[in-house]
């Protein structure tokens, strides 16, 4: 049972992170391949905080203002830049974060990571077991669904549909487009830092690779295989993503191939998903 | 002395960077698909070559096989995918998705293949220096340094002078009208792909023989090489050559003033600076293309 609670602990930490590329890619249409990274600097600075001794609460709220603070600086090129150019931009926002993760060990603990990161305890009880952890997860994804689902509903959420659709006529309509995307990056990077600092909770231990590009090509494919711009499919994404390697674990192949398979399996979902169902199982069309 | 060396290896790598450069410039400016599984051919043709020195083939014959495969796979993935996704009106997001897709298909299958660690040809003369002018290369660094501005002069010409050449200009240039004229551009998109893939198989070879191969690291080659063809100026083949030539000699001698694992790091934060200042390059031409 165990088993299940931590893939579904895992899963719900992954939906938050899709939620947050959902934003960006599904909803205003940035591109980002960089979301594992703002995710990265939410749990080092949460692990880094909780490690001296700062209480969670308090270490929490500081991932989180920060991630939403650098995504919006993340995402200020693509105020400027048309597609393809952010593209790069956004590559590149990755690969600095993780050479900045790998490089500056004396806050990051290098390429071996930080350790030790201190168990949740709130009124006397330990979140160590999936099972409890479970609870916050829970708690921490409906917050977000809440937002996201409210968001969507707002006007707010139309305008970001519509600058979408059609940037100029929105600027033309009188609407501050810069103003709605910084909001949106904003709340984006919010959420990537509660994804983090979840992860880094629950996991107690976090390294370079947990946040690499392959983990933002795995949101972006979460996005996308459960489907743009809606709450359902970025939940459903990241449970049939991670189901997958729950599944090669009970196939018997050699340990050394588990990985190369499960990307592969991602890579081939991405083109057939694109080719046959570009609008993912609940989505709409990207 | 030092800082001569330093110069030389940023020549070395800057000329297999250029011809990835290159040939992704090639296909984008002519598509304006980010075909980011160009660097997935990149990783499959390098351990290619590698599979066939392995069974004894001579070198030249393997480089050969591995251009030959990496232009049919190329040509595949233009017919099989790209072709699909356009005959659907697809967007460019859509496509570039499918591309990542097709970059981590093919990266695993090598990794599969091939186990992911580190693997080296079983060459005696990858290491063997040659001194010119009092400067170590090794072989592969040579022909490296050699053969990258021939073939930069013979696309140029190729594209310049041969009616094939013309024919891509033309597409490139307005895709309807060509169209209309019956140049099909979508069979142009097929030779084109073929043409760049087999291009940058030549690097991938040279480069994983000098060095060694693992199979996730072709990424990070494609995006200093698309870094360079910004400034370059996109669909300029020289510009991005250049520049990618220019850029890897600034890493290169930077490891004199910064310590060398920051200098990826700081290669893309100067970029995203310089794109902020001067979105259009630093030679300005008219290519605006919206995802």
């Amino acid at each position: 049972m165990n088993f299940f609670f931590s893939f579904l602990v895992l899963a719900e930490i992954f939906a938050v992170l899709a939620l947050s590329t959902n934003l960006l890619l599904g909803v205003v249409g940035i591109f980002s391949v960089a979301q594992a990274a703002i995710m990265g600097i939410g749990a080092y600075t949460f692990a880094g905080l909780a490690i001296a001794g700062i209480p969670m609460p308090i270490a929490l709220i500081a991932a989180i203002v920060l991630c939403g603070i650098i995504n919006v600086i993340a995402s200020l090129p693509s105020l400027r830049l048309a597609g393809d150019y952010f593209i790069i931009t956004s590559f590149g926002i990755q690969l600095v974060a993780t050479a900045v993760f790998i490089n500056w060990s004396d806050v990051t603990g290098g390429a071996t990571g930080l350790s030790g990161i201190p168990i949740v305890e709130i009124f006397g009880q330990k979140f160590v077991r999936a099972g409890p952890f479970l609870i916050l997860s829970s708690i921490a994804l409906g917050v977000v669904s809440l937002s996201f689902w409210l968001l969507m509903r707002a006007p707010y959420g139309r305008l970001l549909h519509a600058i979408r659709q059609d940037e100029i006529a929105v600027v033309a309509a009188g609407h501050r487009v810069l103003l709605a995307k910084v909001g949106v990056s904003a709340v984006s990077g919010m959420y990537a830092g509660v994804a983090g600092a979840l992860y880094a909770a629950y996991i107690a231990f976090i390294d370079p690779a947990s946040f690499d590009i392959h983990v933002s090509i795995l949101a972006v494919t979460m996005v996308v295989v459960g489907g743009a711009r809606t709450l359902a499919g970025s939940i459903l994404g990241p449970l049939l993503l991670l189901a997958i390697p729950q599944l090669l674990a009970l196939i018997d192949i050699p340990s050394t191939v588990v990985g190369p398979v499960r990307q592969l399996t991602y890579g081939a979902l991405l083109i057939a998903f694109m080719l046959w169902r570009p609008q993912g199982i609940a989505g709409k069309s990207l | 002395m030092l800082y001569i060396q330093l110069l030389v290896d940023g020549l070395v790598t800057g000329c297999a960077v250029g011809l990835v450069a290159l040939s992704f410039s090639y296909f984008y400016a002519t598509t304006g698909i980010f075909h980011v599984a160009h660097a997935g051919i990149y990783t499959l043709s390098g351990y290619i070559a590698l599979h066939f020195v392995k069974l004894g083939l001579p070198f030249v014959a393997a480089l050969a096989i591995a251009i030959a495969v990496a232009a049919g796979v190329g040509a595949f993935i233009q017919v099989t995918l790209y072709a699909r996704l356009e005959k659907r009106g697809a967007s460019p997001l859509v496509k570039m998705i499918a591309s990542i897709g097709v970059l981590t298909v093919l990266q695993n299958i090598v990794a599969l293949t091939f186990t992911p660690n580190i693997l080296q040809f079983d060459l005696p003369w990858r290491i063997s220096l040659v001194h010119v002018f009092g400067i170590g290369l090794s072989i592969p660094q040579l022909i490296l340094l050699i053969v990258s501005p021939l073939i930069l002069f013979a696309m140029l010409a190729f594209s310049r002078w041969t009616p094939l050449g013309k024919r891509i200009r033309a597409v490139a240039s307005n895709p309807e009208l060509a169209e209309t004229t019956q140049l099909h551009p979508e069979r142009i998109f097929i030779y084109v792909i073929a043409i760049a893939s087999g291009l940058v198989a030549v690097p991938a070879v040279l480069v994983g023989v000098d060095q060694a191969m693992q199979p996730y690291t072709s990424l990070l080659v494609l995006l200093t090489a698309i870094i360079a063809i910004i400034p370059g100026g996109i669909g300029s083949m020289g510009g991005a050559f250049v520049m990618s030539i220019l850029l890897a000699v600034i890493q290169s001698v930077s490891v004199m003033l910064v310590s060398g694992r920051w200098s990826i790091a700081l290669v893309f934060a100067v970029f995203i600076v310089f794109i902020l200042w001067r979105p259009e390059g630093l030679f300005r031409r008219n290519f605006n293309r919206q995802i």
